[in-house]
């Protein structure tokens, strides 16, 4: 593949995260931090999968349930992690709270509060992005796009505090879109397969957006 | 949006200090891995294999068996730490003979020749590659030119401090695009003996650099080294600084610190723009810069060597050590500045600015590149490893306030990333996007 197309498709996977990166993330220094560490984060997830499933590996049977398998215990595994990084996430916020305090400065606004979430949202997508669609660089092209829109989730998973509703709506959102790349396993799978996950990629953000929108207004109806 | 009314929150300068630090080593290490793939072909056609210090002692075959290979590594590793640590009690001897002009030229030196040898012989490379139309007079006059403002810019500390700092990052690059040219179990081994090493040397009680650092808090001077300075946070809000006195206060301030292998020194009133390291709550590992008349803050963790610390970093005198000299066949130029470059270590400067010793930027750097040689995934995490080793030393400088060694956490963390990612995640990914299936 030229360099030419091969530089094309990694800018589709990264191009979104690079924007958002450059616009909102590089400017805030702490922000870059949370990004790294969130990346590091899910790297280490994905590698401890790695380790889990090598024994297994490589799967030769052409039956999808092995591989539905794989999928289920590496989104469940990932969703714990997520619910790990959620208390981390909190803790955080308190301890910079503290900070702040002792600095004599104010406390973090809520979009700090969102801009950090985001940056632990796009170090996610960007660790799933590499991991999966670059490696994938030389033979397929496509589903690159999908993991630069798993970004929101997090923001989205960790705003949503109040309502048990939005909490389950992540997991089962990951889950589903897991299931939906089996499909891809059929031999003309992939025509039906990534359609669908565009199509589960925008409904997740416009949820997230919704919800960003609603807690907005709700704090400024409030102050 | 009207930003005026709200004052600035903290997450404005939080961690700025970490992240001045680890822009250059990101872009160094990206430098290497590009230098890597984009030469990488030709590498594999250039037979002639080389010949330095690190492969003295065997030169790597690949029909050799694993176990021949790895007792040639470790035999080559063995024999470059013992280089290392002779030319380092050699320093310490210089040192304390009070030879600083002597280290001074040799440090000039040194750096003409990496830069005008070493990157030359890089530029020639890429000259052939990509066929760029140059002739023989015009290189050398641009090449001669770069090497002298390079000199020029880490010998004397008057130039702006952006030349300095893409001088430094260049020579680190430099240096480690020829040590990615080692044979690969070699390259590996040395890495995990050089942390070793720089782990004894600065923790241990005779270790060289723990000496040198007793020596010139002893005599309250600065220490001959080459390090890259982080510009200092200018914050709006602070009071202007006054003209910084030319003072180490190595002893005053020991009460923060414990015993000799300490030099630490704590700021007294600090400006409150960058916040306290000391402070176990808090996130950001930003050391304390207070400068404030006489006081200087300066804390000093340091990898295989120490870093010169001057008053005003402008006029710090930037001495290397001296070289190691070669008969070796083919260029006896690259491994000239081995040991000029192992000056590692983090460091405070007294204008608040972190300081990293270039040896901590070279072996990153090798890292990277060598696993950028196996596959991209590889340099992913080795990447984030180094990048979370780097963060962890910070913080453990916080906690202990001691002399710390940079190298051990990050290339420790980064070689265990690239086996763990080589062997366990690539299978993974394969299988994966063979099926297209993601997650």
């Amino acid at each position: 593949m030229t360099v030419a197309a091969g530089l094309g498709y990694a800018l589709a996977a990264l191009g979104p995260s690079l924007s958002l990166f450059v616009a909102v993330i590089s400017k805030k220094p702490f922000l870059i931090l949370t990004v790294l560490s969130s990346t590091l984060l899910w790297l280490v997830s994905l590698i401890a999968l790695s380790g889990l499933w090598r024994a297994f590996l490589p799967l030769k049977s052409t039956a999808w349930w092995p591989y539905g398998l794989l999928i289920i215990t590496s989104v469940g595994f990932q969703e714990g992690l997520r619910i790990l990084f959620w208390k981390v996430y909190k803790r955080l916020e308190d301890i910079l709270d503290a900070f702040a305090d002792r600095m004599s400065k104010p406390r973090l606004f809520l979009t700090d509060k969102m801009q950090i979430a985001l940056a632990g949202g796009l170090g996610h997508g960007l660790a799933h992005a590499v991991f999966f669609c670059l490696s994938l660089l030389t033979p397929a092209f496509g589903p690159a796009t999908f993991y630069v829109d798993k970004c929101p989730q997090i923001p989205f998973f960790l705003i949503s505090e109040g309502k048990r509703i939005d909490q389950i709506f992540v997991p089962v959102i990951h889950l589903v879109a897991g299931m939906v790349t089996l499909i891809n396993l059929a031999s003309g799978g992939c025509i039906i397969g990534i359609p669908l996950l565009y199509f589960l990629a925008v409904l997740t953000l416009l949820y997230c957006g919704k919800l960003v929108w609603r807690r907005l207004t709700e704090s400024r109806s409030r102050q | 949006m009207d930003r005026n009314p709200k004052p600035t929150s903290i997450l404005e300068s939080l961690g700025e200090e970490i992240i001045r630090i680890v822009a250059p080593v990101s872009i160094c290490m990206l430098l290497v891995v590009l230098l890597v793939t984009v030469l990488d072909a030709n590498s594999s056609s250039d037979s002639s294999s080389l010949t330095t210090i690190a492969t003295i002692a065997y030169n790597e075959d690949t029909s050799d068996s694993i176990w021949d290979k790895l007792k040639g590594a470790l035999l080559n590793s063995l024999v470059f730490v013992a280089v290392v640590t002779v030319v380092t009690f050699v320093l310490v001897l210089l040192f304390y003979l009070r030879c600083t002009r002597f280290l001074k030229l040799y440090m000039g030196f040194s750096a003409f020749v990496v830069l005008g040898f070493m990157g030359g012989e890089i530029a020639l490379f890429l000259i052939r590659d990509f066929s760029f139309p140059i002739d023989c007079i015009t290189f050398l006059l641009v090449l001669f030119n770069f090497t002298v403002v390079g000199v020029m810019a880490v010998f004397m500390s008057k130039m702006a401090i952006l030349v300095t700092q893409g001088y430094l990052v260049v020579i680190a690059i430099l240096v480690a695009y020829w040590f990615t040219l080692l044979p690969e179990w070699t390259t590996w081994v040395l890495l995990v003996a050089m942390a070793l090493y720089d782990l004894a040397a600065v923790l241990l009680p005779g270790g060289p650099l723990r000496l040198l650092v007793e020596l010139a808090m002893s005599r309250d001077e600065d220490i001959p080294a080459l390090v890259y300075e982080a510009r200092p946070v200018t914050n709006h809000d602070s009071s202007p600084r006054p003209v910084m006195v030319e003072r180490r206060v190595w002893k005053e301030r020991m009460s923060l610190a414990s015993g000799m292998g300490v030099s630490s020194t704590s700021g007294s009133n600090s400006d409150f723009n960058t916040n306290s390291v000391f402070d176990s709550n808090s996130m950001s590992a930003t050391l304390s810069s207070a400068t404030n008349g006489q006081n200087e803050t300066r804390l000093v963790i340091t990898g295989d060597h120490l870093l010169s610390e001057g008053a005003s970093q402008l006029s710090a005198p930037l001495i290397s050590r001296p070289l190691q000299r070669t008969n070796s066949t083919r260029v006896g130029q690259e491994e000239v500045s081995t040991e000029n470059f192992h000056l590692e270590g983090i460091g405070l400067g007294s204008s608040g600015a972190i300081k990293l010793g270039l040896g901590d930027f070279i072996f990153y750097s090798v890292l990277v590149g060598r696993a950028a040689m196996y596959d991209f995934m590889t340099v992913y995490a080795c990447y984030l490893a180094i990048i979370a080793g780097l963060g962890i030393t910070l913080m453990l400088l916080a906690f202990h306030q001691k002399a710390l060694p940079a190298l051990p956490v990050s290339v420790l963390l980064g070689v265990l990333f690239y086996f763990l990612t080589r062997f366990l995640l690539e299978v993974f990914v394969v299988q994966c996007s063979l099926h297209l299936l993601m997650f």
